[in-house]
């Protein structure tokens, strides 16, 4: 339920941004306008959103409707020019498995998006290693007593294939294995909500989800290799499941989407604000 | 107004004063005007409908059809093996597994909401009629994804327990939020065509003798057949098209459903879950639109056959 909470507090924070926005209500003397659209991942939805939140009280004359599907959309739909900014969970102007590079665009480093292995609270292993997430992916473990549970079925939980999540954790913390299951236990969610709440209400599951969305008792993270997901070890170098979240564009940004791109790259926005939502500062990453 | 009224009005206005003479022919011009007026509109009105449904199906047909440069149309058709990002297109099990839902789906809610049409129009007294009637009006306009939220976290943890699954994702969890979703649809106009019979039907066969059970079965249903029918219609085409409630219940896996609680996938939930995350200029995307297609000439051909049955049936 909590996304949903989530979800309605952001469409009215927006529709209240907008009519501000409308009526003009900040005094600041201000050339930049237009209206960017933001489309892609839904790992960086958050950011984007408290992002153009913070933006528009700058720039009131700047409007910025930002929506999430996955990340492919991203780029898809800056190609297409429906958006501006594609929001993207790997850099898509170079190959990556499964995905062919997107010509001609650029891809603007924003946020260290950690990912973390999620579980029902249900479930009492809290530690994996790559090769029994390998196992339960690929299918070959289907029940949590061969990884030190109890004895239930694991009902595996996976974004489908565009997922910007996805194409990381399989990655990073399948170690390249593959997601190829297709039995009675195993189902596909759309987003990091649906997926949230699939793991929230599905007693023995196991899904995957950026750290942002970890709150609450209904799920926990699990340990990779024994490291907790945590913000520092990431940081320190410890933790391996992350990758960049990138803001991909058409050729260099210009006027207010640059403008938008270089505020959520600001040293003020990524210490505080995108902090504060548990992404980590790109200049934190070595 | 036929013509022999306006040959009368006009020689009656001969008679009259010029002035009245001038209002009288200028109130048959107006009314000229607004009955050309009115059919042409009204004209225009079907011919824009058919225009708008003949370039959906020519749109979606266009780009499906691109689909057979690289896939076999039996391939599409006959092969149960959907794996996209390998090159494997075989759009079966979807096709299947649609017609199973839908068929699952009817068996389950046609009875029910008939017999809930019944009770209201035969059976009920009036004051549970008032209060029934409107209750179905509101379960109508509730938005599907509300149907789909409570189906995954009402109905799902439910058949969880009582199916020892694991999951308890699948056709009978789609079947059972559709029913919910479809039996207003279906119990409401059936309930209009019942008590549209007329009332000397049910006085006729109680004065033959015939119990309230034989009027009901033997002589109202029937009389009201095609409204019945068409009621089925629209519930049905509501079932098989619906996508937010089925997409968070069904399982999104793409494999045939061999058992009720097994997760699987159907046209629509796949369509919705797979079309933004694939490239536009890809056989994907075509095979996609054809699934689309597919599923517009499912509707359409599962209504002649209604129709041709309801007329038999009905008349």
């Amino acid at each position: 339920m909590k996304w949903l909470k989530k979800l309605s507090l952001a469409a009215i924070a927006s529709a209240f941004l907008l009519s501000a926005t409308l009526t003009g209500s900040a005094g600041a003397k201000d050339e930049l306008k237009g209206k960017i659209t933001v489309n892609g991942s839904t790992a960086l939805l958050p950011l984007t959103l408290q992002a153009a939140k913070e933006f528009q009280k700058l720039h009131p004359k700047v409007k910025i409707a930002a929506s999430g599907k996955g990340s492919v959309t991203g780029p898809q739909a800056v190609k297409k020019g429906i958006a501006d900014i594609g929001a993207c969970d790997w850099d898509a102007s170079e190959d990556v498995p499964g995905f062919k590079k997107f010509e001609g665009q650029v891809a603007n480093k924003v946020a260290v998006i950690p990912f973390a292995t999620i579980v029902n609270k249900s479930v009492k292993v809290d530690n994996l290693t790559t090769e029994q997430l390998k196992g339960i992916y690929s299918g070959k473990i289907t029940n949590w007593k061969d990884v030190g549970g109890d004895d239930k079925d694991i009902v595996v939980i996976t974004r489908s294939f565009g997922s910007g999540t996805r194409v990381n954790y399989q990655a990073k913390a399948l170690g390249g294995g593959d997601i190829v299951k297709k039995e009675k236990n195993y189902k596909e969610v759309g987003s990091s909500g649906d997926m949230k709440t699939a793991v929230a209400t599905t007693p023995n599951s196991i899904g995957y989800i950026d750290l942002t969305y970890i709150s609450g008792d209904d799920i926990k993270a699990v340990k990779h290799n024994g490291v907790e997901a945590t913000v520092e070890n990431v940081i320190s170098g410890k933790y391996k499941i992350w990758s960049y979240g990138y803001y991909m564009t058409k050729g260099q940004p210009t006027g207010e989407t640059k403008a938008f791109i270089e505020y959520v790259q600001s040293k003020k926005f990524q210490e505080g604000s995108l902090k504060k939502l548990k992404f980590i500062p790109i200049s934190a990453m070595k | 107004m036929n013509i022999s009224a306006h040959k009368a009005a006009r020689e009656a206005g001969a008679e009259l004063h010029p002035r009245h003479r001038w209002n009288l022919t200028s109130r048959s011009a107006r009314a000229r005007v607004v009955n050309w007026l009115f059919k042409y509109y009204f004209l225009f009105s079907i011919l824009a409908l058919c225009l708008v449904l003949a370039m959906v199906i020519f749109f979606i047909g266009k780009t499906a059809m691109l689909t057979f440069q690289e896939v076999t149309l039996a391939e599409f058709f006959f092969s149960f093996d959907w794996t996209p990002e390998e090159g494997r297109f075989g759009a079966a099990l979807f096709i299947v597994n649609t017609l199973s839902l839908t068929v699952l789906t009817l068996i389950i809610a046609v009875p029910l909401s008939l017999g809930m049409a019944i009770l209201i129009a035969e059976i009920a007294p009036a004051w549970l009629k008032k209060f029934v009637s409107p209750l179905l009006d509101l379960l109508v306009g509730i938005p599907s994804i509300v149907y789909g939220y409570l189906g995954l976290t009402v109905l799902l943890p439910l058949l969880r327990e009582l199916s020892g699954e694991g999951l308890g994702d699948g056709l009978l969890a789609a079947a059972l939020v559709l029913t919910v979703m479809i039996l207003p649809t279906i119990s409401r106009i059936s309930e209009d065509a019942i008590s549209a019979v007329p009332r000397k039907y049910r006085d006729a066969s109680y004065a033959l003798g015939a119990t309230r059970l034989q009027t009901t079965f033997k002589v109202v249903l029937p009389a009201a057949g095609r409204g019945i029918v068409a009621a089925i219609i629209l519930g049905m085409t509501r079932a098989i098209g619906e996508t937010m409630a089925v997409v968070m219940v069904i399982g999104n896996t793409p494999q045939l459903a061999k058992s009720l609680f097994a997760p699987t996938s159907v046209l629509t939930s796949n369509i919705v879950m797979q079309i933004s995350n694939v490239d536009f200029d890809s056989t994907w995307n075509y095979s996609l639109h054809l699934m689309a297609f597919l599923l517009l000439l499912i509707s359409f051909v599962l209504i002649l056959i209604i129709r041709i049955i309801g007329r038999k049936g009905g008349a």
